[in-house]
């Protein structure tokens, strides 16, 4: 590592009010992103991805979302520590995040324009007319059909694919260093998904901004990102680079992801190979590895003892006492 | 020209409501209000005094002819004379509307807005203690009857028991001062009783609309909080507050102007209207119910364009 990483999260924990007592949704995760990075952050519902997502813009609901510990730092600077005003200077700025349901996430009863102009307005300091007019450009950069037009229209008047565009758009108005990428193309028709990744593809690798793609797609983000990390039940199981990951996965639960993943095979199968069992309940974790009792290759050592993620000598890290 | 066109045949809907408020008061008047007949005449008179007083108030003449009747009236806008006074029932009118008007309106407004002020607070400290204690004041507006506000309002602020602010009944409006003397206690009564179901009404609706993804997409774009909640979150709650707001008006008109117009001795409409009743003085009743199921419809069909202007996606058509 030569500079210092542009995101440095260490420890992240995040704890939510439960019947149960607190949960933790995230606890202990630490990774980097690198300028210009592409991260997959993958996962299967509820793994806590989205929190950690969210996190690292300190806008996980609270309460009952609650930082228990940690870090998240940006370019040095403490976003958790920060105060809210320091924060808002930061939104949409040099972080900026799509969100998964095009249609909720854009306000409805104001226009593209209006939303886009608000936030160009906020943080770059535009006049009304230039504000418009980059509003304009923007559009037309994602790839926005008629962009005039569609600039005074209101989100139920688009497709779902050109809200999101609008979305993208957004997220580009102010340079971000960081782009934040919450399934962004879960809720799209699947012709719409590929449109919509190859833009955000596109995007990111001519403005050289580090993105992190939160999704439990593991065909995305082969195709989007340069290295990916797997979280189960709030931690990290594995990180590295997408060949390697794909090729020679470290961890079982890795390995399970990637054979239950449907895809066009030589023989047509019985029956898609599943994870057995299902996932422990976030206030009963057992004491050991929290995959033990779904995984192949558990021993005695994996029900006593919690793995931690070690770091191989090419970067890669692993929590699994018996790695493959 | 889609407005003009939306707006007449949401009057035309209107009519059946019309027709059947008007059925409905106008049954009761004619078999179950009180009769005027003996009202109008000496003691001991004969039964041809009789028959001409009632030929006179028309009560002689088949029920469906007087309802018609009633109906021509209704859209001629000419209700003839007071049963009462003699007075033309639209002198009344004109002479009553403009007082409830200006002893309704300030406090109407006035309390919505506080109302949706305060909601908004409550809101943006949701859980805190001005939250908590915002909602337990509405609670206690709400539980407290009306009529015992207004009596204990005089009380306090009309009487030398409190503090003797104000007169206690009446009505003037020569100047400004004086008008706003006469309305300052009624006003106030109003807005108590309507504030408390009016902010928890509003802070419902303002809480539920905060946990949309629209509201997490602005603060991810560095929205400041009082900026969410006046422009983010206020337009999205429009449709269920005018919704509440334009309902309450008929509801104002009758029932809030006879209570506080009565027991302040204000001649306005409701005083009219309440007199009418106890009289049975059907003209000014006609009058009354025939007008305030109009405005019903006419509040029901400015509703929905009200509608159409804060929410793009109604449509009017």
């Amino acid at each position: 590592m030569s500079a210092a990483p542009l995101l440095e999260v260490d420890g992240l924990t995040v704890e939510f009010r439960s019947l149960h007592g607190p949960v933790r949704a995230v606890d202990g995760v630490s990774f980097t992103i690198g300028a210009g990075e592409t991260v997959g952050l993958v996962g299967e519902s509820g793994c806590g991805k989205t929190v950690t997502g969210l996190s690292l813009l300190k806008l996980v609901p609270s309460p009952p979302g609650r930082y228990a510990a940690g870090s998240v730092r940006l370019s040095g600077q403490d976003l958790l520590a920060m105060p809210e005003s320091g924060l808002r200077a930061i939104r949409g700025r040099a972080l900026a995040m799509i969100f998964q349901e095009p249609m909720t996430a854009l306000n409805p009863v104001f226009t593209v324009a209006s939303q886009m102009t608000e936030v160009l307005r906020r943080h770059g300091a535009l006049g009304r007319r230039e504000a418009r007019d980059a509003a304009l450009a923007l559009l037309k950069s994602v790839g926005i059909p008629e962009p005039e037009q569609r600039l005074d229209d209101y989100p139920h008047q688009l497709s779902g694919g050109q809200r999101q565009r609008v979305m993208i758009a957004m997220a580009l108005s102010c340079d971000p260093k960081l782009l934040i990428a919450d399934e962004p193309t879960t809720a799209l028709d699947v012709t719409t998904q590929a449109q919509v990744l190859e833009e955000i593809r596109r995007q990111q690798a001519t403005r050289r901004m580090a993105m992190l793609l939160v999704t439990h797609d593991l065909g995305v983000v082969f195709e989007t990102c340069a290295r990916a990390i797997v979280m189960y039940c709030g931690v990290i199981v594995e990180s590295a680079p997408v060949a390697k990951l794909f090729s020679a996965p470290r961890h079982p639960y890795t390995t399970g992801l990637l054979e239950s993943m449907p895809r066009i095979r030589d023989e047509k199968l019985r029956e898609l190979p599943t994870i057995p069992g299902r996932v422990p309940e976030l206030h009963r974790l057992p004491p050991g590895c929290r995959f033990a009792d779904r995984c192949p290759r558990a021993k005695d050592d994996c029900r006593a003892v919690e793995p931690q993620l070690t770091t191989a000598a090419d970067g890669s890290q692993v929590a699994c006492h018996h790695p493959s | 020209m889609d407005l003009l066109r939306f707006a007449l045949r949401k009057l035309l809907a209107g009519l059946p409501l019309i027709l059947g408020v008007t059925l409905l008061s106008f049954t009761l008047m004619v078999y179950f209000g009180p009769d005027k007949t003996y009202q109008l005449l000496g003691k001991n008179p004969t039964p041809e005094q009789i028959a001409e007083i009632r030929h006179e108030l028309g009560y002689d003449r088949p029920f469906v002819t007087r309802y018609v009747e009633y109906l021509r009236q209704l859209v001629t806008l000419d209700f003839g004379n007071s049963d009462s006074t003699g007075e033309e029932v639209n002198a009344v009118l004109a002479r009553t509307i403009p007082v409830s008007l200006a002893l309704e309106l300030p406090g109407f407004i006035l309390g919505n807005l506080l109302a949706i002020g305060l909601a908004l607070t409550a809101g943006y400290f949701r859980g805190g203690w001005p939250d908590k204690l915002i909602m337990g004041l509405a609670v206690i507006g709400m539980s407290i009857s009306f009529l015992i506000v207004i009596f204990a309002f005089q009380i306090w602020f009309c009487t030398s028991y409190g503090l003797d602010w104000f007169p206690v009944r009446g009505w003037k409006a020569e100047n400004l001062a004086e008008y706003l003397r006469h309305i300052a206690v009624p006003t106030l009564a109003t807005m108590f009783v309507a504030l408390g179901y009016s902010t928890r009404f509003y802070r419902a609706v303002i809480v539920e609309e905060l946990n949309r993804d629209h509201v997490r997409t602005a603060r991810a774009y560095g929205t400041p909080p009082a900026r969410l909640f006046y422009r983010n979150i206020l337009k999205n709650c429009a449709i269920p507050i005018i919704t509440r707001i334009m309902f309450t008006i008929p509801s104002i008109v009758i029932g809030g102007a006879l209570l506080i117009e009565t027991t302040f001795g204000i001649p306005g409409v409701g005083k009219v209207a309440y007199e009418a009743i106890v009289s049975g003085d059907q003209p000014v009743l006609k009058a009354v119910v025939g007008l305030t199921a109009l405005l019903f419809v006419v509040t029901l069909l400015i509703t929905d364009i009200l509608y159409r202007a804060v929410d793009p996606r109604v449509s009017i058509r």
